[in-house]
């Protein structure tokens, strides 16, 4: 058996891995997108850059690291990082492009300034989609999370590969269901959020 | 930061020699042209004829490659582009409101911006919302998906006059609505427009609208202004055969002797009829929904009345019926001659009369509609 005490701390050390991913993804890839509003080359040169980084196996991301920056907590959020940013750039880029360029000119043609228009009109009319790739890029980060143990991140994740390796499987259970509920509650959480923040307009 | 008032009143507006082109084809080639202030200057042309690029060349929304614009003879590239377009009022066709703001902050959203408290904000947007005919407090907690089309429009010149513009450029803004509507709307800004005294310069593509609305029109083609003038100028003295075709001037005044009141008036169909006891709330809410200007009321004390929106809207909160409310309109039978009847019209200062075949309200008779189909 694995003492509770032992669950809880690598749940909360699994929490703080994802959460800390996903802020610094949320941090890197909403100013992307909103320079990407800007220029059309750097657009294309951000989307395609997060569309490698998406296609390359997560397992392949985990270890590519191990050579350049060595094991632990950072390079684990690092590998996380780079999976989580491709929903948020997209989504949120689609969110705030996608805007009916009447709003945009009629916004612009009473004297809104290019700034003032991304805060007041494309950021709340894009928070739909924003969310949904938010969401997506938690769940990511949340499965991520596991497999970066392998590279020394700790977390419910070494009790798993520890449970596989030992084939211990109520080790194995230990890790995982804490890990699959907290997968539950992420998307549990985020579907609240999600309605709570969707502008009054788009209810009904 | 507040933006600076850049001018209180419009003496000119000169665009000068501008030039602007989108690769190999030039949308406005040359184009020198002069907006006198408190004008209502119509820019009409067809599509690619360069009109609306024109248009957006004076508040910056589009830098021509040579030329000037000057205001009061400033020239607006030494102006801060966001100073200038709050100081200048900018309508669209698809009139653009921010779909996930009320009516109050679609309005208040440029007050806000430039450190204007709440009250002041709220305050502003009723006076804009009773300026359009809409009842504040039905209207400033909407979004923009709850009215109709007609009711964004209004909506759309409001927030075109919170900073109270001195200029203010129309792009076709009443181009998407429906005939009726349209013309509706038309007559409505045209008396608007009064009150106001402000520059405009209002592109269309309709001629009738031009001359109904216009002090005076400049008729583009192929990215240049081929004749300015004032209506009755270009109908009378056409500068080319182009210029002649579009105000159709062969057609003009030429059965106005034949014709009868039936062959000029607006036909009314039933949602046009009100009943005289109907409370004034409601009767200005069906109004409202419907878009109607003008309904006839029937079984008054005094026979059929007509009540206009306006009144209605004045009267919205006392405990008056329609039949109260309603004024005692002109009235013509169908068979009377048309010139008769713009003679009494005249004659009286009324705008419009009712067409009565015996007992039963056939049409309204409108003399600057009689007249633009005259034209």
């Amino acid at each position: 058996m694995v003492a509770i005490e032992t669950i809880a701390l690598a749940t909360f050390h699994h929490m703080v891995l994802a959460y800390t991913a996903l802020l610094v993804g949320i941090g890197i890839s909403i100013p992307l997108a909103v320079l990407s509003l800007y220029s059309r080359r750097f657009a294309s040169v951000v989307i395609t850059g997060a569309n490698l980084v998406q296609a390359v196996p997560s397992l392949a991301v985990v270890a590519v690291f191990v050579p350049l920056i060595g094991i632990g907590f950072w390079p684990a959020i690092l590998a996380i990082v780079l999976r989580a940013l491709l929903p948020i750039i997209k989504n949120t880029w689609i969110g705030l492009s996608a805007v009916d360029p009447a709003v945009i000119d009629s916004a612009r043609g009473i004297g809104l300034t290019d700034w003032q228009i991304v805060r007041h009109i494309r950021f709340p009319l894009a928070y739909p989609a924003m969310f949904a790739g938010i969401k997506f890029a938690a769940i990511l980060a949340n499965s991520l999370a596991i497999l970066t143990a392998i590279i020394g991140s700790g977390g419910l994740g070494s009790i798993v590969f520890e449970g596989m390796a030992s084939v211990n499987i109520a080790k194995l259970m230990a890790g995982a269901v804490p890990a699959i509920c907290l997968a539950i509650l992420i998307d549990a959480t985020f579907s609240a959020l999600e309605r709570r923040l969707t502008p009054s307009f788009m209810r009904e | 930061m507040p933006s600076p008032r850049l001018f209180e009143r419009i003496d000119r507006v000169e665009l000068k020699n501008l030039i602007k082109r989108y690769g190999d084809s030039i949308a406005v080639d040359d184009l020198t042209l002069d907006v006198t202030g408190g004008e209502l200057l119509i820019l009409i042309g067809g599509s690619g004829s360069g009109k609306t690029t024109t248009l957006r060349m004076i508040n910056r929304l589009i830098e021509p490659e040579a030329g000037t614009v000057s205001i009061n003879g400033t020239d607006i590239r030494t102006v801060d582009p966001v100073a200038l377009r709050r100081n200048i009022g900018y309508v669209i066709q698809q009139i653009g409101l921010f779909p996930h703001m009320t009516v109050r902050d679609n309005i208040g959203l440029i007050p806000r911006l430039e450190g204007w408290d709440d009250a002041a904000i709220t305050t502003r947007v009723e006076v804009l919302l009773e300026l359009v005919d809409l009842p504040p407090e039905m209207f400033i907690d909407r979004y923009p998906r709850q009215l109709s089309g007609g009711q964004q429009q209004r909506i759309g010149l409001a927030r075109a006059l919170a900073m109270d513009p001195p200029l203010l450029l129309m792009d076709e803004p009443f181009g998407a609505l429906d005939p009726i509507l349209r013309k509706q709307l038309q007559e409505e800004f045209s008396k608007i427009k009064e009150d106001l005294g402000r520059t405009i310069v209002f592109v269309t593509h309709d001629i009738d609208e031009a001359f109904r609305l216009g002090d005076r029109i400049a008729i583009m083609h192929d990215a240049r202004i081929i004749q300015v003038g004032k209506p009755e100028e270009l109908i009378l003295d056409p500068a080319s055969d182009l210029v002649s075709k579009l105000v159709d001037a062969d057609r003009k005044f030429r059965h106005i002797d034949n014709l009868t009141v039936r062959d000029l008036m607006r036909p009314v169909t039933r949602r046009y009829f009100f009943e005289g006891g109907m409370p004034i709330g409601p009767a200005l809410l069906a109004m409202m929904e419907d878009d109607l200007g003008l309904v006839i009321v029937t079984d008054t004390a005094s026979g059929t009345g007509i009540l206009n929106r306006r009144d209605a809207f004045t009267h919205r909160n006392d405990p008056v019926t329609v039949g109260d409310v309603a004024r005692r309109p002109l009235v013509f039978a169908p068979g009377d001659s048309a010139t008769e009847a713009l003679r009494v019209l005249k004659r009286k200062k009324s705008p419009f009369a009712l067409v009565m075949d015996r007992e039963t309200p056939a049409g309204l008779f409108f003399s600057d509609e009689v007249l633009m189909r005259l034209i």
